[in-house]
């Protein structure tokens, strides 16, 4: 689904590359887990991913194609939730909902079913006439994830989807996304939470300092990593414990 | 469909900010009305001067009467009638209810014939300008200087000659053009709407900043907006926006601007130059707008930034001290404000019977001022996107 070859990129002004050759495969149906430290490169790596950033150098296909800066065959099969609520605080959950499925060329009936489907798996089902400004932030993630599920992703960005909210919301979040794998897509994670990760994720790169660290399934890892008993000490024994900006 | 979802998701938003809807209406026909009515008398230039007075006939002699005939049929000076006591008209006059009183004492007409004349009394207000005052004096002393010799030639058997023969020994030619000036309702009107729609620049910045600061404008690109169509979805309901503030701003000046004293905006005769002139002045606000929501990084700094702009080309361009006050240097920089291309455009249709042609030199600046700033917006978002 997603071959990544030697990837460069550097900000304006930047001393270094922000990303340093990284190749990397995400197979079909995976559900991927990408760590690093804060500045490791994720956002950046996602943002290259989903067409917000054009690569230095290297090539990103995805779904065989190449998409340079977000080919729109890749961007029609994929969506991205942000770490922030991306979202109009003054405007309803419907009228959000709404906006972006008629951002995204959906209209009539099909809207209306979309926005009947995104808020059955999101449970936003009661809540659609309430200020999104006014909801919990519990809701206020789930409503993020809604979003991102109106054009029906095959290839889904998931940046911290559960950053600040309470264990329910949390747990309902996880069990929703493990449901859309399980359904076929493809989703990358990325998440502080090592537990989030063992739990959820069957691959699991580390980046940091824009290059791949490691890249396997949990056991694998650990397999490469003899006297780490977990990932969060597999975490810390490959990227160290210097505190990062 | 996109641009259709942008539009009506701004909307939505415009709609539900109170702090936006009353910057955007009730501020400019709060200024209008204020404007309008405080400064009726200042900018009525077109209605020739009127000098109201009192006028206490103690005397009650021929020539008394003689002169209060005279003062009556001077078009400039204005009898305010009153039965009143002499110390209730002195008060009017006192608190500027009435410019002036004039008392004509008793014994004026037989004193006018004896060598030493009785003086009439004439009083002026404390809000009367000198240069006012001057001229009502100067005018009641013609009528008396006229007054005085018909009396002495007559005493010496000689006619009084006729006053149209005196004036004929001047020809005059005033240059003067208070035809072509506004009235107060007229010049606050297009002055004040147009501040109003460059400030669209505040809530749309702030739309906008919080757009990129909350992840949604990555998401829209993410979905495959485009930037001509993020920039499409601002431009147009807001130039949507211009064009109500325009209309419900006119409609205060043509009927409640009148209901509550003031004069009445007339709207010309070109509606189609008066729709071109606001559409022109609503895309140089809108894309103007769009330029400081590319420019700025915080809601606060579009704020102060807009407040401080919109108030120095205000100043400049005519909206707060009307043009033709200005000396000519100062009229030359302030046609450098693109508020005074649009106010120099309204007034032509509203004041100089001007149509399509006559405004298209305004409509050229509005929309080459505002196609810059659309390029330099576009630019601005392309190099943001880049960092």
């Amino acid at each position: 689904m997603i071959e990544i070859r030697d990837l460069h990129f550097r900000y304006p002004g930047a001393a270094r590359d922000a990303l340093q050759g990284l190749s990397l495969q995400v197979r079909d149906g995976s559900l991927f887990g990408l760590l690093g430290p804060n500045g490791s490169g994720k956002t950046t790596l996602i943002s290259l991913l989903t067409g917000l950033l054009r690569p230095s150098a290297g090539e990103v296909r995805i779904g065989g194609e190449a998409s340079p800066g977000g080919a729109p065959a890749a961007q029609a099969i994929s969506a991205l939730v942000p770490q922030e609520y991306a979202f109009y605080p003054r405007l309803t959950v419907a009228e959000n909902l709404r906006c972006f499925g008629g951002v995204l060329g959906f209209g009539g009936t099909d809207l209306k079913s979309r926005i009947e489907e995104v808020s059955g798996i999101a449970g936003l089902q009661d809540f659609s006439t309430k200020r999104a400004e006014h909801l919990s932030g519990g809701l206020k993630r789930r409503l993020n994830l809604a979003i991102g599920l109106l054009n029906r992703p095959r290839l889904l960005f998931l940046d911290e989807p559960t950053v600040g909210i309470d264990p329910q919301s949390r747990a309902f979040i996880l069990e929703a996304i493990k449901r859309l794998n399980a359904g076929g897509a493809t989703v990358i994670y990325t998440s502080h939470y090592m537990d989030e990760v063992e739990q959820l994720c069957d691959t699991i790169g580390v980046l940091d300092e824009g290059s791949l660290l490691a890249h396997g399934s949990l056991a694998e890892l650990l397999k490469a990593a003899p006297g780490q008993r977990n990932l969060e000490e597999m975490f810390l024994h490959l990227t160290g414990r210097r505190l990062r900006d | 469909m996109v641009t259709l979802a942008l539009v009506r998701k701004e909307l939505m938003l415009l709609l539900r900010d109170w702090h936006a809807l009353a910057l955007l209406f009730v501020m400019p026909a709060g200024f209008i009305l204020v404007m309008s009515l405080a400064l009726q008398g200042r900018f009525a230039a077109d209605q020739g001067v009127s000098l109201s007075y009192y006028l206490v006939d103690q005397d009650q002699s021929a020539a008394s009467i003689g002169l209060v005939q005279r003062l009556a049929a001077s078009q400039e000076l204005k009898r305010v009638p009153s039965d009143a006591p002499l110390d209730v008209q002195r008060d009017a006059v006192h608190t500027d209810k009435v410019q002036f009183l004039v008392v004509i004492p008793k014994g004026f007409g037989t004193a006018l014939d004896g060598s030493t004349p009785l003086a009439m009394q004439e009083q002026s207000g404390p809000g009367v300008e000198p240069a006012v005052a001057e001229l009502f004096t100067a005018r009641l002393q013609g009528l008396l200087a006229e007054l005085y010799l018909s009396k002495r030639l007559g005493a010496l058997g000689s006619n009084m000659p006729d006053p149209a023969g005196a004036q004929a020994l001047l020809h005059t030619e005033s240059l003067y053009t208070a035809g072509a000036r506004p009235s107060s309702v007229q010049q606050n009107v297009p002055a004040w709407l147009l501040f109003a729609m460059f400030f669209i620049a505040i809530p749309l910045s702030t739309t906008w900043v919080q757009e990129r600061s909350q992840g949604t404008y990555a998401r829209l690109r993410t979905m495959g907006v485009s930037p001509v169509q993020l920039l499409a979805g601002k431009l147009l309901p807001y130039i949507g926006i211009t064009l109500v503030q325009a209309a419900l701003m006119l409609m205060v000046g043509v009927w409640i601007v009148p209901l509550l004293g003031g004069g009445q905006l007339t709207l010309g005769h070109a509606p189609l130059a008066l729709l071109l002139m606001t559409l022109a002045a609503g895309f140089a606000a809108v894309s103007y707008a769009l330029l400081i929501a590319n420019l700025v990084s915080t809601a606060e700094q579009a704020t102060i930034f807009t407040g401080v702009a919109n108030l120095l080309m205000a100043a400049i361009g005519g909206i707060m001290v009307p043009r033709f006050i200005m000396p000519p240097a100062m009229q030359a920089i302030s046609l450098h404000s693109p508020m005074a291309w649009g106010l120099e455009g309204f007034l032509d249709v509203f004041l100089r019977g001007g149509g399509v042609a006559m405004v298209a030199s305004w409509v050229l600046h509005l929309v080459l001022f505002g196609m810059v700033c659309l390029g330099v917006a576009a630019l601005s978002m392309r190099l943001r996107h880049r960092s």
